[in-house]
């Protein structure tokens, strides 16, 4: 769909003087009773520790105002103390749902500067792993937001196809969760025996799976009360708001980094983007299991296409050589040391690279010194984005409706406040 | 840790649990079962001990990364369900167990300790995961080196998440704790330094 | 196509990315023109960074050194060399973007402004709604303030916390480590 460039914002929903506050009308605030309704940090609905301070009139909320910083664990300036090798590990705790499209960012950001070439088997297989972590984000999101609006039963069913995706996860890294598999250069270590089989074992269950949860809600006339037409977002609020993911897919443009700025393997692999018209709750309930259903797909292309070779780049000023060497080799022996103690510099510069995690446009903007320890490094979350169009998305609605919308704009606190 | 001012060693409490199907019941689940006999629990003691164990029902606290393996012992591979624990309540009121799972921040620490103010005795707490028992690898400005700062903990449980079935570990010996006679946190200990 | 650009005062095309520094003073001016004639409507991100201490201790070039990464060019291997010195203390980055159908060499542009200590720049809500809260956590984080923001208040710290974090001589903070120097 072709998208205007917003010029005057002529009919647009986003509140103003505040865009992401929604005020009080004035008549109101004199005449009517309201009531103020703080939705606390600890919150089962909240998805994470939200806090959003609410004026409702009756059941309508006229007033809505997000509190954040309840989960803020410094991260940037965590990873500013350590090397970049040791900085790793604290990327993929901030979007804990979609974990390892954290570390690929971050990942990608240092080659991008150090200039080095990743194998195409390690590039092959972070896409697998990241449309796995894709898929077991959006069946954490399902069984989540189904649950606060009441449907109990897709929880259970979610949490069990999760429960293998975290069971491939194990097989492969190790951990279930947090993984850490992504190293700079390519992989930690190369892939299991195993790992394939169960991978499409998994593939041929996931796609059934998939349609189970549709059955078990397209047809709920309570779900469908709930979704239909509750929470809407236009394109062009959408793109003013910074949204990205399938919250602008939901409402109606084509944008996906993965087709439009081709990185890893998915410019070989065939996959559709689902994109709806209205920008309500159901489009984006529809929007992330069409994206499961495709990221099956580019799982099963993955797995027949893996091609043979090394797991990780040769270069070994960044790559650890491999420990048989160090009895025989010298330089290697020097190598190892120089990397544990010291860790490898990247050179000057500042670079962005954004990737598509479950929830949108994940970008990671690293700026170096030449030395072996970041000098800035900052994420930008979809998800913080995400949570501004609260108040767009609110309009008139009611307190309800709220929990439908900030449920549907899948966020995770981890990210929101890093 | 001391109970009427003796600690349990001496009451003949010595082993660790070794986690081997087929080899028990073990020293230590013979010792724990000696020990409820020498501390001369009461059979209403004992009996109330093992009601508080069979339904204890948690709290909604779930902060960061490890509420998502919270939520997978809810599910039905680890199902919590069997200790009668799968009613999460969201009211403290109501919540017996407060299962701190995730990173505590400062600006989070306040509605902490207003939850676990408002729960009711007898309560107890788990610091899941090394955030919440000692800061974990966040060790800055802004993020509370542990729990035990505020609230008084009764089990911590390692892990960056703990694994589910690592979760269950520490519920589990909270029962035995509970069922041996071990008082609450806050009856034995404050809050660390 | 950035030669038309108000306010433009450097173009740096480094790592397959462009930057335009800008002049603060006309930014919003820069900021129209991108998103109106040029198509740049989608902010992406508005990162902010502190060069406090930036080029005072010389890096030692052996290890893919800060002047690049051949190390078989002559006279790069082992000799410490600082790295470029920077205009002023905080630089704050705008990674734009332009979402439609846009040859992808086109898509992105990162504007860059450069600011010293308590010089505040304009806030460019007006142009895209969603610096907003960007805006706001480089004030809160960095201190940078924001002329024309509506609601500059903090965000990630508490509301009396005192002190920006980021900056680079604030400190880490938490408890000392037994049994180790590190910072």
């Amino acid at each position: 769909m072709a998208v205007t460039v917003p010029r005057i914002y002529e009919g647009t929903r986003i509140p103003s003087p505040i865009p992401t506050v929604l005020e009080v009308p004035e008549e109101l605030r004199r005449s009517a009773d309201l009531l103020e309704v703080n939705f606390g940090p600890n919150h089962p609905s909240t998805h994470g520790v939200l806090r959003l301070v609410v004026q409702l009139d009756g059941e309508r909320v006229v007033g809505l105002r997000a509190v954040i910083g309840y989960l803020h664990t410094g991260f940037e300036k965590s990873m500013e103390q350590k090397t970049w090798w040791k900085a790793i590990p604290y990327a993929p705790r901030m979007d804990y749902l979609a974990f390892q499209a954290n570390e690929l960012a971050f990942v990608m950001a240092v080659e991008k500067l150090l200039g080095i070439e990743v194998p195409p088997k390690a590039v092959w297989m972070r896409t697998l792993l990241c449309e796995l972590n894709r898929i077991h984000s959006h069946l954490v999101w399902l069984g989540t937001s189904a649950l606060e609006l009441g449907a109990m039963s897709p929880f259970w069913y979610t949490f069990r196809e999760r429960d293998r995706i975290l069971d491939l996860f194990e097989l492969v890294t190790g951990a279930r969760m947090h993984t850490r598999y992504f190293q700079v250069g390519g992989l930690a270590d190369d892939i299991p025996r195993g790992f394939f089989p169960q991978c499409r074992e998994f593939c041929e269950v996931m796609p059934k799976a998939v349609d189970d949860y549709e059955a078990m809600l397209d047809q709920n006339p309570i779900w469908l009360a709930r979704t239909r037409g509750v929470g809407l977002l236009s394109a062009d609020d959408a793109i003013a708001l910074g949204q990205s993911g399938p919250v602008l897919r939901a409402s109606g443009v084509d944008w996906d980094l993965r087709k439009v700025e081709p990185y890893l393997a998915y410019g070989d692999v065939a996959f559709d983007v689902p994109v709806k018209e209205n920008g309500d709750v159901w489009d984006r309930y529809k929007v992330h299991m069409d994206e499961m259903r495709e990221s099956v797909r580019i799982v099963e292309q993955t797995l027949e296409g893996m091609p043979p070779g090394a797991w990780i780049a040769d270069d070994r000023k960044v790559v650890l050589p491999p420990r048989g060497e160090l009895h025989t080799s010298m330089e290697s022996l020097i190598h190892h040391f120089k990397l544990v103690t010291e860790g490898f510099r990247v050179p000057e510069g500042e670079v962005y690279v954004a990737v598509e995690s479950a929830r949108g446009e994940l970008g990671c903007y690293i700026c170096s010194d030449g030395g072996p320890r970041p000098w800035r490094i900052r994420f930008r979350a979809p998800s913080f984005v995400a949570l501004q169009a609260t108040a767009t998305c609110m309009g008139k609605a009611l307190v309800a409706d709220m929990i439908a919308v900030v449920g549907s704009l899948d966020t995770v606190l981890g990210e929101v406040d890093r | 840790m001391a109970v009427n001012g003796k600690r349990l060693r001496d009451y003949g409490l010595k082993s660790e649990r070794v986690l081997w199907p087929g080899k028990g019941p073990g020293v230590f689940e013979t010792e724990v079962a000696a020990l409820e006999e020498r501390l001369m629990l009461t059979t209403l003691d004992r009996a109330v001990a093992w009601a508080q164990t069979r339904s204890m029902w948690p709290d909604t606290f779930g902060l960061a990364c490890c509420a998502i393996e919270m939520m997978s012992i809810v599910s039905s591979r680890y199902d919590i369900a069997r200790f009668g624990m799968e009613a999460f309540r969201a009211s403290p009121r109501q919540a017996d167990l407060l299962i701190i799972s995730g990173r505590v921040v400062h600006k989070m620490a306040e509605p902490l300790r207003q939850i676990y103010d408002q729960m009711l005795e007898p309560k107890w707490v788990i610091a899941m995961g090394a955030c919440a028992s000692s800061g974990g690898m966040f060790n800055n400005y802004t993020t509370l080196q542990g729990v035990d700062k505020i609230v008084p903990v009764d089990i911590h449980v390692p892990g960056c998440p703990p694994r589910p079935e690592a979760l269950m570990e520490g519920i589990v010996r909270l029962h035995e704790k509970i069922q041996a006679g071990v008082p609450p946190a806050y009856e034995i200990r404050g809050v660390a330094e | 196509m950035f030669e038309t650009i108000p306010g433009v005062v450097e173009t740096i095309e480094a790592n397959g990315e462009t930057t335009l520094v800008v002049d603060p003073a006309q930014l919003v001016e820069a900021c129209l023109h991108l998103r109106d004639a040029l198509g740049f409507n989608f902010l992406s991100d508005l990162s902010s960074v502190d060069y406090l201490g930036w080029a005072e201790e010389p890096v030692a070039g052996y290890w893919g050194d800060s002047g690049g990464r051949d190390l078989n060019a002559p006279g790069t291997a082992a000799l410490a060399r600082l790295p470029k010195p920077k205009p002023k203390r905080f630089a704050v980055n705008y990674h734009l973007l332009r979402v439609g159908p846009v040859a992808r060499e086109a898509r992105r542009v990162r504007v860059q402004i450069w600011l010293d200590d308590g010089e505040a720049a304009p806030s460019v809500v007006a142009v895209w709604p969603t610096a907003d809260w960007h805006e706001r956590e480089a004030w809160d984080m960095m201190g940078i303030r924001f002329d024309g923001h509506p609601n500059l208040v903090r965000i990630l710290m508490a509301d009396d916390w005192a002190g920006h974090p980021l900056r680079k001589d604030y400190p880490i903070g938490g408890e000392p480590v037994r049994f180790s120097d590190a910072k």
